[in-house]
């Protein structure tokens, strides 16, 4: 029964060049075949009367009592024992991108919902290329045009840094949804914690210079509601705002809400047993977090407050959760495959 | 050798895609452009925003639109670029006017737009009627100021009032002009005066030492000189301070209204003048101040003061912003009047665990209103939007500091009652 505890949240390393999708099957893949490689439950055994010949002779038929296993029971009438299981996935990366990619299994699925309505913020590592301009601000696009870039400095490029932080602060403040002629709006903003908790566009809370070499360049981003290509963009207008252009190299996400690259697993740990212990070190972190921001978000006003009442259930024990329903879970996949035999 | 058989095979023009080798040939043949050489300067330029009908702002087609399709435009709430031919050094706000003064040596130093009915711009020649002069100039227009040293003498700093307007040069005095009902302008009161169309450019030169800076209240100027503080108030004689102030080494004055603030060298601050909204209530009960009396406030050194109409704001040497008085002073909506200074978190002017160097360089006031430059240049407002002057985009109070997005380093901004000047670098 080890599908049963299998429930809740972890992070998975996404490679570059693949799209989330196939690493959402590989996993299930993955995950399915060691399931299915466990040794399963021993066959039923039932009393049956066979039919031997009898010891007298020539055509009598007499009925033994046997003790033989149940052909229901066979692997091979039954087939593989999980043949699907409910993977669902977190905050997409694209193709060219690469990093920590949560995936929810189970009942941690619902988690999934729950922890994107916190509103998090991610943190990437974009690096940048001054010199060239493409038409989908990458390094592989169509070369539109290529530009000096010797007059760029690195303190140039930190000033037009702290703009974009400052434009987007002030983006931060006018999405939250805040009335900002009250008491409490200025207590939030000295705290910080305005944040909006509702659909807004892409928002960069904070924005830093890690390595300028020229012409290559690395930033670190922490952004909220963004894409891939959103962040490509931002490097392509940084390059146009320097009087110069760029494209972008490499999008890699660092942390996604609470999942570290340190947590994230890679591909040679996508197996069953580093899952579990994943899904167990992760645990504690997403419940705190999912209450603090439960907390949070019942003192304030916000407009999407209506979801947060069934948070209120999630935050426990998942354990004993997945528990009760999956005994459930299992016998009505066993009904199920009966009736498809049937 | 695969490839070369499927080319012979195959009949006509292959649609075979580029592979990556034409294409990096293609890339290293594109010509490369420059938009910036080595050497690029970063240029200067001059924003604006606030109320336009009084022509404050230097855009005429606000005021009067120059195409069919531009409508008048009374309120610019956001910053708006004002091309001027020279790099401008300083500005100044008046009470419905600007004045905008270059560091040159050309004849032309000082420019002034919006209300002239005191003749606060000086004399502007009108082109329909060539005896009378403008009541509103719309554009940056010249002041000719009588100047015996045209093309050796620099403007070093304006300060305008409520109708009157001082003008600093570093070798001949002082020039102000306006309205002179109180002797602000350093002149005598002449009865029933009209100030309107008036040619009359006063010059101050009897000073004992060097004026250094000029600052003008509501209907009073106040200079400082290398040796003391002086100031011009109905006796139309420069009158030296005394009070607390006396024999200490002033850095900075500031006033707006009717109040007025000194900082002295060693980090004291001292105020005096009208105390009706508790600028002053820390030393006195008496609502009018006539000798200059010290502040006791424990809140460290102060580098830089600014007094508004009705609130005070001080900067402090670790870069922390204190404010004090009446109405919307910058902590929330429930902060509308203290007689201690109390400190705005610098986490509003953006400080925080990102950026622990974010600290305020300078702070100005308007006359409700309060401008905070960082030493990143960004520019952080917050007060009454009288008209939109904030220049937040929206006409709403803003009762803790917000930022303003301009497009370039914040040098240096100026505050009137309605109206704001920025002085910007650009960023490359």
């Amino acid at each position: 029964m080890a599908a049963a505890e299998l429930a809740g949240l972890f992070a998975v390393y996404k490679p570059a060049g693949v799209a989330w999708g196939r690493v959402r099957e590989a996993v299930e893949t993955r995950l399915l075949r060691e399931l299915n490689a466990a040794p399963a439950a021993a066959p039923r055994q039932r009393v049956r009367f066979l039919p031997t010949p009898a010891p007298g002779g020539g055509g009598a038929v007499e009925l033994v009592a046997a003790r033989v296993p149940v052909l229901a029971d066979h692997p091979l009438v039954r087939g593989p024992r999980f043949r699907k299981l409910k993977i669902g996935a977190g905050h997409r990366l694209d193709v060219k991108a690469s990093g920590v990619f949560v995936l929810g299994i189970g009942h941690g699925n619902k988690l999934l919902t729950d922890l994107y309505n916190c509103h998090l913020t991610k943190v990437y590592t974009v690096g940048g290329l001054f010199g060239k301009a493409t038409d989908d601000f990458s390094d592989t696009g169509n070369l539109i045009e290529k530009t000096t870039f010797d007059h760029i400095t690195r303190e140039k490029l930190e000033r037009i840094l702290a703009v974009i932080q400052g434009t987007n602060q002030k983006a931060l403040l006018m999405y939250s949804n805040i009335d900002m002629k009250t008491q409490e709006a200025y207590e939030l903003a000295v705290k910080g914690l305005i944040r909006p908790m509702g659909k807004s566009p892409p928002i960069i809370t904070a924005i830093r210079c890690l390595q300028f070499a020229l012409p290559e360049f690395q930033l670190e981003i922490h952004c909220l509601h963004e894409t891939q290509q959103y962040l490509r963009k931002m490097v392509h207008e940084i390059g146009l705002e320097l009087k110069s252009s760029a494209v972008c190299t490499q999008v890699r996400r660092i942390r996604d809400g609470v999942f570290t690259v340190d947590d994230a697993l890679p591909r040679t740990q996508w197996n069953l047993q580093s899952i579990q212990e994943a899904i167990r070190n992760c645990q504690l972190r997403v419940e705190t977090e999912l209450e603090k921001t439960l907390a949070h978000g019942e003192g304030q006003e916000s407009s999407s407050s209506a979801g947060w009442g069934q948070l209120g259930m999630l935050g426990r024990n998942v354990h004993e959760q997945s528990l009760q329903y999956s005994t459930a879970a299992t016998c009505q996949q066993c009904d199920g495959q009966q009736k498809e035999r049937g | 050798m695969a490839g070369l058989a499927r080319r012979l095979l195959c009949r006509g023009a292959p649609a075979v895609p580029p592979g990556t080798r034409p294409l990096r040939q293609a890339e290293e043949a594109a010509p490369v452009f420059q938009y910036a050489g080595k050497a690029a300067k970063r240029k200067d330029r001059v924003f604006v925003w606030g109320f336009s009908y009084s022509g404050a702002l230097g855009i005429p087609s606000f005021v009067k639109p120059d195409a069919g399709w531009k409508k008048p435009r009374r309120i610019q709430s956001t910053p708006y670029r004002l091309e001027t031919e020279e790099k401008i050094s300083s500005a100044a706000c008046g009470y419905g006017f600007t004045l905008l003064a270059s560091n040159t040596r050309d004849i032309t130093k000082v420019w002034g737009m919006g209300l002239n009915k005191d003749s606060q711009l000086g004399f502007q020649r009108s082109r329909r009627d060539q005896t009378k002069g403008y009541e509103y100039v719309l554009e940056p227009s010249p002041i000719p100021l009588p100047l015996e040293k045209p093309q050796q003498t620099r403007v070093l700093q304006v300060s305008c009032g409520r109708a009157h307007s001082l003008v600093l040069t570093d070798s001949e005095g002082v020039f102000t002009m306006g309205n002179n009902s109180y002797g602000q302008c350093g002149r005598k009161v002449v009865e029933d005066e009209i100030y309107s169309g008036s040619h009359l450019i006063h010059q101050l030169k009897e000073f004992d030492s060097r004026v250094v800076q000029v600052v003008c209240g509501q209907d009073h100027s106040l200079f400082r000189t290398k040796k003391g503080l002086g100031h011009y108030n109905i006796t139309s004689v420069p009158t030296k301070l005394h009070g607390d102030i006396a024999g200490v080494n002033i850095i900075q004055v500031s006033s707006y209204g009717d109040c007025c603030l000194a900082v002295s060298d060693e980090g004291d601050v001292f105020g005096w003048g009208n105390s009706e909204y508790l600028q002053l209530a820390s030393v006195t009960e008496t609502t009018q101040v006539n000798v200059p009396r010290h502040l006791p406030f424990k809140i460290g050194k102060v580098k830089e003061a600014a007094c508004g109409g009705t609130g005070n704001a001080v900067l402090t040497e670790e870069g922390n912003v204190f404010v004090w008085g009446y109405g919307i002073l910058g902590k929330g909506p429930n902060l509308i009047e203290t007689a201690v200074p109390e400190m705005i978190p610098p986490s509003l002017f953006g400080w925080s665990d990102f950026n622990p160097d974010t600290r305020v360089a300078h702070v100005r006031c308007g006359l409700s209103q309060f401008a905070a430059l960082t030493n990143r240049g960004e520019l952080f407002v917050w007060g009454k939007n009288l008209r939109g002057c904030l220049g937040t985009g929206r006409m709403e109070d803003q009762y803790f500091p917000w930022r303003v997005t301009v497009p370039g380093e914040v040098v240096d901004v100026a505050c009137g009652v309605d109206h704001m000047v920025s002085m910007v670098r650009s960023f490359t």
